[in-house]
């Protein structure tokens, strides 16, 4: 699931398409979004260096975390010895979003540049596709975008501007995919709905358990893991919905698939008024019942009870109109039993059709 | 007579077609003139995309005018989507030269088009008269092929607008606009000229200026309504109520003449699999929730109102009743009998 998004992430868009956009969710019950997002990030950094991604470079747009992060991150999670500079621009809204601090607008870091106005999303959206451009060769070459926080770019600009930044970096050409994290608790839930709207991919992180009390429990069990849930859009117009769980321990976040059965689409299915299907007690109980019939089927005849011998312990259930009432104590009657098959008559010339009267 | 494209309904009312087949049987014959319709978008998926494509489409086939707008930079490059309408096997062999007929069997319909000579003979000597079969077709109802685009130059017509809201603050331009292009088709008692279409795609995509202005949006659309029934046209809005507040969403939907949703269906779905016949062809769900009444005061009501949306070869569209398991009655709501899971079980947001 989790590589499943990396790789739909890679792989990139088609021409004419917008690019495929992924937003990370989580929430205060579940709070492993930012490992999510720098799993996904590290990952792309790695296909970007290995050469099997569509994107050639990565900007990040930074706003809930240093820069230096996130150097320090991706040297230490890539393997390889390659210099960054070629693969990751990083534009830096953590230091000075709002302009406040005087002073040189030049970092330490040639990869990093500072950007000093949040609410300007028209520049902000410049400057992302300037980094971007500036990084990769000129021609058909694409970059993908990440950016840290939404949250953080909601807290100081309008939610339309939010959202047509995110569809123009969705349809610009040169922009591969895009991914961003978002705490759902810390804006509307119209914020959140207008992100997913706008997105084609939506991974959530969910708690294991939901609980509404906040027990201890609970609360300890919600602590280290926990359900990736991933919506994806697919071109087709269906929706492919994949569960796993994750596991987050030494600061690394793992993936695996779901033990539980998991019934994603109950709101979806009805409830049927009998069920067509038998469970396996009630198939091996069906093998054994014995049919009313004289010819079982398995070659051997059935031996009426007559009243005189005891009963054989395969008989004991069934009785039909042809056979007669069994009596078990013998000397009080006879029963003489004739079959209905005996009593036919091999077929005569006679029509019984004759004797209708129309 | 009526021009082609319109077809006379009950009640005086007229009809112009959706562009799909089976929508125009579902709906009691098409689009009533004057009606503003509604479409409810699923947030996952890009069916309504498909219901304005075949709507725009029909509307440049019969040379109707056609204003669109869309939330986009580029509403052009939607109208470059737009379907062509699928040919049928008979009209291809309609133009063929008269010279190379001469004393020549041409195709196995060729008897069809002899005007004179009605006894047969083989006399092929230029007398017969061919019917020449153009784009301006006299059908009602066109089915479209959507993996092929419409002619270019039929999009460059004078009849057919469009404008981009993305940039826009407000929602003054479109009104002008829209009121601009219905007050060219005025509605009068005698004669009945040509229809016109307006089709407004995702109304509140939050990229808008104007989307977080719930009252000038609600005013609008008010506004609009009243302008379609004095003229000769019919408006197709398409949004996606997730985005809005529940009671604007259903402001809207109690504005609307004939309301529709589309829904998203799962991918790889085991369960609905078996529930569903045909679960392998179908890309999404499409719910009636009412149709225009128009001069009348009698409703109308559906044997099924949700139905699956198929890619009939991939090509064209296809909506079919849904086949499905008996529901356990005490959960549905039994007056829509027969129709699908998804109404009975899924948000009841939608049923009123």
């Amino acid at each position: 699931m989790a590589e499943w998004v990396c790789r739909a992430l890679r792989d990139g868009s088609l021409e004419g398409e917008h690019a495929p956009a992924l937003t990370i969710k989580d929430s205060i019950s579940s709070a492993f979004g930012f490992d999510a997002f720098t799993h996904v990030l590290c990952s792309m950094v790695s296909n970007i260096i290995a050469g099997k991604s569509q994107a050639r470079g990565v900007v990040l747009a930074v706003f809930d975390k240093s820069p230096s992060f996130y150097v320090d991150l991706l040297k230490r999670r890539t393997i390889s010895v390659v210099s960054l500079d070629k693969w990751i621009r990083i534009l830096d809204c953590y230091s000075d979003p709002l302009g406040w601090k005087d002073g040189s607008t030049e970092s330490v870091n040639p990869i990093v540049t500072i950007y000093k106005d949040v609410r300007d999303l028209d520049k902000l959206f410049s400057s992302i596709v300037g980094l971007g451009k500036g990084m990769v060769d000129q021609g058909k070459v694409r970059f993908s975008v990440a950016i840290d926080s939404a949250s953080v770019i909601l807290r100081h600009a309008s939610l339309s501007s939010v959202a047509g930044l995110v569809t123009n970096l969705r349809s610009h050409d040169h922009v591969s995919c895009l991914f961003w994290l978002i705490h759902s608790d810390l804006q509307e839930a119209r914020a959140t709905a207008v992100l997913e709207y706008t997105s084609s991919m939506v991974a959530s992180l969910e708690p294991m358990v939901l609980s509404t009390e906040k027990s201890i429990f609970s609360l300890e069990q919600n602590s280290r893991k926990g359900k990736f849930h991933v919506r994806t859009k697919r071109r087709n117009g269906r929706v492919k919905i994949m569960c796993e769980e994750y596991h987050v321990e030494q600061g690394d976040i793992n993936f695996k698939e779901s033990s539980g059965n998991e019934n994603l689409n109950q709101n979806l299915l009805p409830k049927l008024q009998f069920n067509l299907q038998l469970s396996e007690k009630e198939l091996a109980d069906r093998k054994n019942v014995v049919l009313p019939f004289e010819h079982q089927g398995d070659g051997q005849t059935i031996e009426i009870y007559d009243g005189r011998r005891s009963l054989p312990t395969v008989q004991h259930d069934l009785m039909t109109s042809e056979k007669l009432c069994t009596e078990t104590e013998h000397g009080k009657g006879e029963i003489h039993y004739l079959r209905d098959s005996d009593d036919e008559r091999p077929d005569s010339d006679e029509d019984p059709d004759d004797d209708l009267d129309i | 007579m009526l021009i082609p494209g319109l077809k006379p309904g009950p009640n005086g009312t007229t009809f112009i077609s959706t562009g799909i087949p089976d929508l125009d049987k579902i709906l009691g014959g098409g689009f009533a003139l004057g009606s503003l319709v509604m479409v409810m978008e699923d947030a996952e998926a890009p069916h309504h995309l498909l219901l304005l494509r075949n709507f725009m489409s029909q509307g440049v086939i019969h040379n109707q005018p056609l204003l669109y707008t869309c939330p986009s930079r580029d509403p052009r490059a939607f109208l470059g989507t737009l379907p062509c309408p699928i040919v049928s096997k008979e009209d291809k062999s309609a133009s063929i030269d008269q010279e190379k007929e001469k004393g020549l069997k041409i195709a196995w319909q060729y008897k069809k088009y002899f005007v004179e000579n009605q006894h047969g003979s083989e006399n092929n000597r230029g007398m017969f008269v061919l019917r020449i079969f153009t784009y301006t077709r006299k059908e009602y109802c066109n089915e479209f092929d959507l993996r092929k685009p419409l002619e270019r130059h039929l999009l460059s017509a004078q009849h057919i607008g469009s404008i981009s809201m993305q940039d826009s603050p407000n929602l003054s331009s479109l009104q002008e606009r829209c009121s601009t292009f219905l007050d060219q088709i005025p509605r009068n008692e005698g004669s009945v000229g040509n229809a016109g279409r307006i089709a407004i795609q995702s109304f509140c995509a939050p990229q808008c200026g104007y989307s977080d202005k719930e009252w000038d949006m609600l005013f609008f659309i008010s506004s609009l309504k009243s302008m379609v029934r004095d003229s000769h046209s019919v408006v197709m809005i398409t949004f996606p109520p997730s985005l809005l507040s529940q009671s604007l969403s259903t402001r809207w939907q109690h504005m609307a003449d004939t309301l529709l949703s589309v829904r998203a269906i799962p991918d790889e779905d085991k369960d609905l699999g078996k529930l569903l016949t045909g679960y392998q062809d179908m890309i999404g769900l499409l719910h009636v929730h009412k149709v225009a009444q128009i001069n009348t005061q009698v409703p109308v009501i559906f044997e099924a109102s949700t139905f699956s949306i198929k890619l009939q070869r991939r090509r064209s569209l296809v909506l079919e009743r849904l086949n499905q398991a008996p529901v356990d009655g005490s959960s549905g709501t039994s007056y829509n009998t027969g129709s699908s899971c998804s109404s009975s079980s899924k948000t009841s947001a939608f049923d009123f």
